[in-house]
């Protein structure tokens, strides 16, 4: 049998599936999708209860929704989660009301990058820990001539705002959402309107370009960051630094930049999962035949081999990060993780932005969220303005 | 320059049949029921095609394909969408329900639809007149034959075939506050300081710059429609004209304008459809701040964020109404038929 799996990535090596169907005798036809798209046709197909595909991805902010819909099967009907669960941390971000709708295929969290060599140029020898000394050490950069604007916020109204306020607000002690799911910033001494205000005051004193107000996400840490025009991301990706920063064909601060402990209010603060997960969408042909290939995707010696331990003949070109703790560990253990030690470390460590889930309404909430924040950063609304509309709007949809 | 009868009377002559076989020195009439009889033969098909059921089941038959899928993928998804638009259909908040007007209710009380309506006029108005506006003068200019006028053409029509998330993309580059060329253009003359934010801080500007991308891609395609529509315009006109003394100003006002009306016509409703429509380049270039977000992009947002399908098809049918009946509106007004 042939199952389709639906992914917004290419491919992993064509050796690697080609083992996995003589082990198995399932053939795999994989599909490529950007993914909007992918989100679109996911909904779509199981709006209209029509196939798409047999595994496809699971977005850990849709996963309240999915859960709601029952539009995928929960995993636990197929596979051990319990027991992945003990070597997966980030499994918790998949899990509503003890379902698990999706298994984490890679490690994506939030995590803080510095330029040290910029750094150093301006004096500072001691990384910070707190949020007060990060943004003391990014004025030195500013002041010093070092870099104009040295911090990278992107705000454009996209997904990569909300995620930047979500892991700001974390870093000072603070969450969104409660657990049923009201907002928790509305007050000016909340850790969620103090990361709002933050956020808009970098950019309104010139921590962060002025052109960022259209910047996205990918896009500050490809062409700002990795082109040393700023000289930190304060919730950047993992992996990034291996992937991107080192990589001398897209950067031009090759072995400058590393991973620090996100500073938060009184030291480090913990990091924000944002993993990228597979699930069985419920009209799938081949249920099983997909379970079997989401074990054997996400196992500890395949997540090995995409990372390129062993080897660049079996690394995926597109892969960031084990999402098996074990696996980081050896990695780092090994030397085969540029910033090993600390992205284990914080792996290990790292929280989901909504602890019991994010609630199925949760794409209207972040629309809100980086359309108010980008509005206030363009000046078009106070802080107090935009937090009071993102906070009506969950209110709204919290009901 | 003959009737249109007796230009095919013409055409006729040349054709190998009964008509070709008359001698050289035939009378007017004789040529004239010969053309008669060939245009009756082309209304009626072939003698020998017979009366039979399978005969005439036959222009059935050639249409059949295309008519089933206009009817399968244009008018069976506008009747669904019709009739869900007055449903409450999201799967959220299940079971589909008859809902009256709700869906549109809602629609009107949502501040960022209310503000997307806005800018998308703001799209369409400055989108028509522009990419009408330049259509009219390419078109002028390609229309008298020179030396690789087909290469002109061919890169004209470059921005057209490009996607539009490509030419966003690109755009991107161009308007950026510290390297895109815009900004250097701008400030070499002294018209903004460098580093100035074009897009996302000023909705008019935003929206003028998001609009003057799309321009640059339906701008062909308009060119081309008043192209053609000027390519079957008589020369002889023009030189009339000339030698009554009218100058080429005049003579774009009064001849070239007026016989263009047909092309134009079609000119400014395709823009007008791109421009109601106006996703890609928004989206890509502004996100989905509301200082530049279009009906469309609302519609997708409502549609599959929210997934309140109901609502996103309300927005679609309005977003259909309005296309049809400010269309009606453009080509009652431009459109005019031109015989030559």
């Amino acid at each position: 049998m042939t199952i389709t799996v639906a992914l917004a990535a290419g491919a992993p090596p064509s050796a690697a599936l080609a083992a996995f169907t003589k082990q198995t005798g399932i053939k795999v036809k994989w599909v490529n999708i950007d993914w909007d798209s992918l989100q679109t046709k996911i909904s779509a197909a199981a709006t209209a209860k029509t196939y798409f595909a047999d595994a496809t991805d699971v977005d850990w902010s849709r996963v309240g929704q999915l859960s709601k819909l029952g539009w995928f099967y929960p995993m636990q009907q197929f596979l051990n989660t319990n027991a992945m669960a003990a070597d997966m941390p980030q499994i918790k971000s998949f899990t509503v009301g003890g379902d698990v709708i999706g298994i984490p295929y890679d490690a994506s969290f939030m995590v803080t990058t510095v330029n040290k060599q910029m750094f150093g140029k301006a004096g500072i020898k001691t990384m910070p820990t707190t949020l007060n000394e990060y943004t003391s050490d990014l004025h030195k950069l500013q002041t010093s001539g070092v870099s104009a604007h040295p911090l990278d916020i992107p705000f454009a109204a996209a997904e990569g705002l909300s995620t930047y306020w979500y892991e700001t607000t974390g870093a000072l002690g603070g969450t969104v959402l409660d657990q049923q799911d009201k907002p928790q910033f509305t007050s000016p001494s909340s850790p969620g309107y103090k990361a709002a205000e933050w956020m808009i005051n970098a950019i309104k004193t010139g921590l962060v370009p002025k052109g960022n107000i259209n910047v996205t996400d990918s896009q500050g840490m490809q062409t700002l960051m990795a082109k040393g025009q700023v000289a930190s991301v304060f919730s950047d990706y993992s992996g990034n630094v291996g992937a991107l920063y080192n990589l001398p064909s897209s950067s031009s601060v090759v072995n400058q930049v590393e991973y620090i402990p996100t500073p938060g209010a009184t030291g480090a603060a913990a990091n924000w999962s944002n993993p990228d997960g597979i699930g069985i969408p419920k009209e799938a042909k081949y249920p099983k035949a997909a379970a079997t290939f989401i074990q054997w995707f996400t196992s500890e010696q395949e997540q090995v081999d995409f990372a390129g331990v062993n080897g660049p003949a079996k690394a995926w070109a597109t892969y960031a990060l084990p999402s098996h703790l074990s696996a980081v560990q050896a990695m780092a253990s090994k030397g085969n993780l540029v910033g090993g030690d600390a992205l284990s470390a914080m792996l290990q460590t790292s929280k989901p932005v909504f602890e019991g889930g994010a609630p199925p309404w949760y794409p209207q909430f972040s629309n809100s969220v980086y359309t108010n924040l980008h509005a206030a950063a363009a000046g078009s609304e106070t802080v107090a303005q935009a937090i009071t509309a993102i906070a009506n709007t969950a209110n709204g949809l919290a009901g | 320059m003959g009737s249109p009868a007796e230009n095919l009377m013409v055409k006729a002559s040349s054709l190998p049949d009964e008509t070709q076989a008359a001698p050289a020195a035939v009378s007017p009439d004789r040529r004239w029921a010969a053309g008669r009889r060939l245009i009756r033969r082309l209304q009626t098909g072939p003698q020998s095609a017979g009366t039979g059921y399978a005969a005439k089941g036959l222009p059935y038959l050639l249409v059949a394909p295309l008519a089933i899928f206009i009817v399968g993928l244009a008018l069976v998804p506008a009747a669904f969408t019709i009739i869900e638009s007055f449903y409450r259909v999201n799967p959220l908040d299940p079971p589909t329900r008859f809902d009256g007007i709700g869906n549109f209710h809602r629609l009107f009380a949502n501040s960022a639809v209310l503000t997307s309506f806005g800018n998308t006029a703001i799209y369409v108005v400055a989108g028509v007149v522009l990419s009408t506006v330049l259509g009219i003068f390419f078109a002028v200019v390609l229309r008298r034959p020179f030396r690789g006028r087909g290469i002109v053409i061919a890169v004209l029509i470059l921005p057209w075939a490009l996607p539009g998330v490509v030419e966003g993309i690109l755009w991107t580059g161009i308007f950026d506050p510290s390297s895109g060329l815009m900004n250097g253009v701008l400030s070499s003359l002294h018209l903004a300081s460098h580093g100035s934010v074009l897009l996302g801080e000023n909705r008019w500007l935003t929206i003028f710059l998001i609009e003057l991308v799309q321009v640059w891609q339906i701008t062909p395609l308009s060119t081309l429609l008043v192209l053609a529509a000027m390519q079957l315009m008589p020369e002889e006109l023009f030189q009339a004209a000339a030698i009554d003394g009218c100058g080429a100003w005049r003579s774009f006002w009064r001849i070239t304008l007026p016989l263009a009306r047909p092309g134009i016509a079609v000119a400014i409703v395709q823009s007008l459809i791109a421009t109601l429509n106006v996703f890609d380049q928004p989206y890509v270039l502004n996100g989905a701040a509301t200082t530049g977000s279009s009906i469309t992009e609302q519609t997708y947002f409502i549609s599959f964020q929210d997934l309140d399908f109901g609502g996103g098809y309300a927005l679609s049918l309005l977003i259909t109404v309005i296309t049809l009946v400010v269309s009606l509106i453009v080509v009652r007004a431009v459109y005019r038929r031109v015989d030559y």
